[in-house]
């Protein structure tokens, strides 16, 4: 009877053992926990991903995305933290302000995005610009440095809208002065009726609005946050390629290179507002092997020659980050160090903000 | 003008012709659904228009759209429910109308005049391509912080029987919608540490919370049909009539409509009222205006879907949307991958004509479909209304829980719904109470946002001081008209209850200040401001009432008069309403146990069989139809139930709540 006993735990554990070496998904449903609203950018990201993931896994299973709004993502995140399942039936579609929640120390967050295994990172980049009455030239902040007032839109100081503050004290625009409750859109828009002087925006915006108008000269580029590497090196935006990245506009104002402290406090915020701008996240304790296929499926998928028609007119020009590297760039996203933290706070307390990063 | 042609030859190909059709028929439905609306109708298309050709999304998406603004008259009309926030102002008229047995003539008159204000609309919206560039421009901070102010104080008091209790609803509403992250600093006002009210309560669930719920009860109440017969052969040709012989309304209302709809973040709630206050203001006889009279109806009909054309040039040009539907279409532009902008004048220009096309033919087709099909879903209102009563709450808790897939929702939902009641019950004003709840945080924004650009000088802009004159005239207005209404001082029994009643909202003001003083000042400012003018107004209504209750000397001088008017509700029945509205907390508590698939079936079978026993057969019948409707709906849109208690000790099928794995 023991003997039989054993042959049978031996066998069963062998037999799973078998299972789980081919992860198939044929005839499964994957949820796909979006924390945000139908329409909007993590939306439009998965759906776009969505046929190719399909496509990709073993068993092409049916994905399925589940749009949770509310609570500013925290809803839906702590949903996905709640209720999803490591066995690569559920995925979490990610952003900024994911990520921003918890490197904040938001208090109602309950997601261990940390330690989430992240399959795929799509990149952005944040340009700033000014009116071209208000500077000499482009890329030549020295006028906006004297002004009284800059002001500029802000939506909340607990968003990743907290990083213009910090960035705008480094560069020393001392009148800096933020509009509160502005949207992207809701910025751009008072901008354009004059009532702003200072905006930003991602690369798609960049190129739609902006340029057009830097055409036509009643816009000048100020600098983009530039392009962060594996290996911490920064490169310029090849979209505005003349255009200089932060780092140097910091060296060019302060007359020393970003280092110390202010380096690693960009690298974090390059992380979360950049380099992790959207990605597409496993829950915690996913097996390895099916992190495996997952990632080798986003590789295959890269390489997709449809993919790669249609990839940088929908999600922009940035090569996507696939697999082990991926889950560097949360983490430095997602867990700012003291210093960094300290530092965002003296800024906020320098502008009168009663929010601060825990 | 070529593309303006060739836009409209591409329209009348099979293939758009079927996809805006069908986008149609899907608008009218959820138009005619309560608590849906464009906003879930446009989500339920999304999923589907990623993967079609640009110029076939848009149709349907438009075709969508469209419809709702027309078909939601139904319900508005019918059942006293408006059927999405834009048809708010018809139940005021088309409701009373449809008691009185001419619903057919409402609901004519609202298709007619809902179709002329949409063909207007979208006539505006392709002459205004060109030209509202500048206007827009024009409108900073200062001059929408002005506008809705204007926007509030004309809702407060028009839509209150009494001033002082409209403009203390609409302050009320601005201090409920204030609750929440704090705009400027992200202090949490008034959350007792809840994740739930962080954001607030969403607008659909605080919609149905005011109108639908204590419309369901108010006419559970009342007992019976609402309407005893319908004369349709009559009905339809003079409401038609009606239109045509209002036709300088229809196109004022219209005017109003499209410029109202074009100013950004305003539109969807605020454009029936506006409407509707202009013809209490212009016409010579408002006698009958909010107890029958079709011209109430004609108004915001006409203005709410001239809105659609309106709405649509912020959005097209700036790719700034007005209102939830916006929103989503937005979304779907960006799915399909046309970006709003210059371009929509410029490279884009066929597409834009396509949709303005499609917005004309979707609504003529939308209006179309609603009068052939009016006289068998206008039957309803001969069902009787304890049968229909189960089954709108059924609706409202699946639409409720599919917002968010909250359970608080149902908390926020049942909490509105006490509001509502009473404030129905008391004579305060609902809808006031909703545009200040929606117009909240904008305007706390604004006033920052103003204050920080502008400081005072925004009021000498020459926007602004069209606006202030704008603002005052029709308050001065107003009150002329008002003070010259008699005032009769009647008998009536529940004058206690509602002096308590005042006492009892009196300890929002006062909890809110007492709990939020401590924060910094950015993030108290607003609301304790408010606080203090309600905490003043609600005052004087108390001692008014007072005075009035004991027959005070104080009552001869003119502005106690004129506070006094009608500051009592004539209508009563708070108990029996009380009674119904507690078996919506046993149906919750039934969802939170079994899943919602069965506690409605139970719920829908126990409220007939309890009021009929003899109709236990028809019970059954529309609890399984409804079933299998749902079914069909969730299966589609991958919409999920209420998932129960019993549902962590069995593992339930998806059809019965349980996860769709």
């Amino acid at each position: 009877m023991r003997k039989f006993l054993i042959l049978f735990v031996v066998s069963f554990f062998s037999l799973t053992s078998v299972v789980s070496a081919e992860v198939d998904f044929s005839g499964k449903t994957i949820t796909w926990v979006v924390p945000f609203k139908e329409g909007g950018g993590t939306s439009r990201f998965s759906r776009f991903i969505e046929p190719f993931l399909t496509k990709y896994l073993p068993g092409n299973p049916t994905i399925k995305i589940m749009h949770i709004p509310g609570g500013g993502a925290i809803k839906g995140s702590n949903y996905f933290q709640k209720n999803a399942k490591p066995d690569g039936t559920y995925i979490f579609g990610c952003s900024t302000s994911v990520i921003v929640n918890v490197a904040t120390g938001n208090p109602l967050v309950k997601y261990n995005l940390s330690s989430y295994k992240p399959v795929l990172l799509l990149p952005q980049n944040t340009h700033w610009f000014t009116r071209s009455d208000l500077i000499d030239e482009a890329h030549d902040i020295s006028k906006l440095q004297k002004r009284k007032l800059v002001l500029y839109g802000l939506k909340t100081p607990a968003s990743a809208d907290l990083f213009h503050i910090w960035v705008f004290d480094k560069i020393g625009i001392k009148g800096a002065k933020p509009i509160p409750g502005l949207s992207s859109s809701g910025a751009w828009q008072a901008f354009q009726r004059g009532e702003i002087h200072l905006n930003s925006q991602g690369a798609a915006k960049y190129i739609k609005n902006v340029k057009p108008q830097i055409e036509k000269g009643k816009i000048l580029d100020i600098m983009t946050l530039g392009l962060v590497d594996a290996n911490g090196n920064i490169s310029r935006n090849p979209l505005a390629p003349n255009a200089p990245t932060f780092a140097e506009m910091y060296e060019k104002v302060n007359s020393k290179k970003l280092s110390g402290d202010d380096l690693e406090a960009f690298y974090s915020i390059a992380a979360a507002w950049s380099q992790a701008s959207k990605s597409m996240l496993l829950p915690e304790n996913t097996p390895d092997d099916i992190v495996k296929v997952y990632r080798d499926a986003a590789k295959k998928m890269v390489n997709d020659p449809d993919f790669k028609a249609k990839a940088t007119k929908v999600l922009g020009p940035y090569p996507l980050t696939v697999g082990e590297e991926a889950g560097a760039i949360i983490k430095k996203a997602a867990i700012f160090s003291e210093n960094t933290k300290k530092q965002l706070n003296k800024v906020l307390k320098k502008h009168k903000f009663t929010y601060r990063v825990k | 003008m070529e593309q303006f042609v060739s836009a409209f030859f591409q329209l009348f190909e099979l293939t758009h012709l079927l996809f805006l059709f069908g986008g149609t028929l899907l608008g009218l439905i959820v138009g005619i659904l309560p608590g849906l609306g464009g906003t879930s109708g446009l989500a339920l298309v999304l999923p589907f228009v990623y993967s079609l050709e640009p110029s076939y999304a848009l149709a349907m998406m438009i075709g969508v759209l469209a419809p709702t603004t027309t078909s939601d008259t139904f319900p508005a009309v019918l059942m006293g429910i408006p059927g999405t926030a834009g048809s708010q102002a018809t139940v005021m008229d088309g409701f009373p109308l449809s008691k009185k047995g001419m619903a057919a003539r409402a609901l004519s008159a609202a298709f007619c005049s809902s179709l002329m204000g949409g063909v207007f609309g979208a006539l505006i919206l392709s002459i205004s391509i060109y030209y509202a560039i500048p206007i827009i421009m024009a409108f900073g901070f200062g001059e929408q912080f002005l506008l809705i102010i204007l926007a509030l104080l004309m809702v407060g008091a028009l839509t209150g029987e009494n001033f002082i209790k409209g403009v203390t609803a609409c302050i009320l509403g601005l201090i409920i919608g204030s609750i929440g992250s704090a705009p400027i600093t992200g202090d949490l006002r008034f959350t007792f540490g809840t994740l739930y009210l962080v954001e607030g309560v969403p607008i659909v669930i605080v919609g149905l919370g005011l109108f639908a719920l204590p419309e369901i009860v108010g006419l559970l109440d009342s007992k019976g049909a609402i309407a005893k017969a319908l004369k349709n052969e009559e009905g339809w040709f003079r409401g038609i009539k009606d239109v045509f012989k209002n036709w300088f309304l229809v196109l004022r209302c219209s005017s109003i409509g499209c410029i109202v709809g074009a100013l950004p973040g305003l539109g969807g709630t605020v454009v029936d009222w506006i409407a509707y206050s202009h013809l209490k203001q212009t016409s010579k006889d408002t006698s009958n205006i909010g107890k029958g009279d079709v011209r109430g109806v004609i108004a915001p009909e006409s203005a709410n879907n001239a809105k659609e054309g309106g709405a649509l040039i912020p959005t097209l040009l700036f790719g700034i949307p007005g209102s939830g539907n916006k929103v989503l279409l937005l979304g779907g532009f960006i799915l399909i991958g046309i970006e709003p902008g210059l371009e929509m004048v410029t490279t884009h220009l066929d597409l834009t004509y396509l949709m303005i096309w499609s917005l004309a033919i979707a609504n003529i087709l939308g209006a179309g479909l609603c009068i052939g099909f009016a006289s068998h879903i206008s039957k309803l209102t001969l069902v009787r209304y304890y049968i229909l009563a189960p089954v709108m709450i059924v609706l409202i808790f699946f639409a409720t829980f599919n917002i968010n897939r909250d359970w608080y929702d149902f908390i926020g939902l049942l909490g509105f719904g006490l509001i509502g009641i009473t404030f129905k019950a008391f004579g305060w004003s609902r809808p006031a109470l909703l545009i200040g709840f929606f117009l909240s945080t904008k305007v706390e924004l604004l006033s920052y946002q103003t204050q920080a650009v502008y400081g005072l000088t925004f009021l000498t802009r020459p926007v602004s001081i069209i606006l202030i004159v704008l603002c005052f005239g029709t308050i001065l207005l107003l009150l002329r008209q008002k003070f010259k209404q008699s005032y009769t001082s009647s008998a009536l029994k529940n004058k206690k209850n509602q002096i308590y009643y005042v006492l009892i909202l009196l300890v929002l003001p006062i909890l809110m200040i007492s709990l939020i003083s401590s924060l910094d000042y950015r993030a108290s400012l607003f609301p304790i401001s408010l606080c203090v003018v309600s905490i003043l107004l609600l005052t004087i209504i108390f001692f008014v009432k007072i005075i009035d209750y004991n027959n005070h000397h104080l009552l001869k001088y003119s502005f106690v008069k004129f506070v006094n008017m009608n500051i009592y509700e004539q209508n009563s029945g708070f108990n029996n309403q009380f009674f119904y509205y507690l078996s919506f907390i046993g149906y919750l508590i039934m969802n939170y146990i079994v899943g919602f698939p069965i506690a409605s079936v139970i719920f829908i079978n126990a409220f007939i069989i309890f009021h009929d026993k003899r109709d236990y057969k028809i019970s059954i019948i529309i609890s399984f139809v409804l079933l299998v409707i749902l079914w069909f709906l969730s299966y589609m849109l991958t919409l999920q139930f209420p998932n129960g208690l019993i549902g962590l000790l069995i593992d339930m099928p998806w059809w019965l709540g349980g996860e769709f794995n």
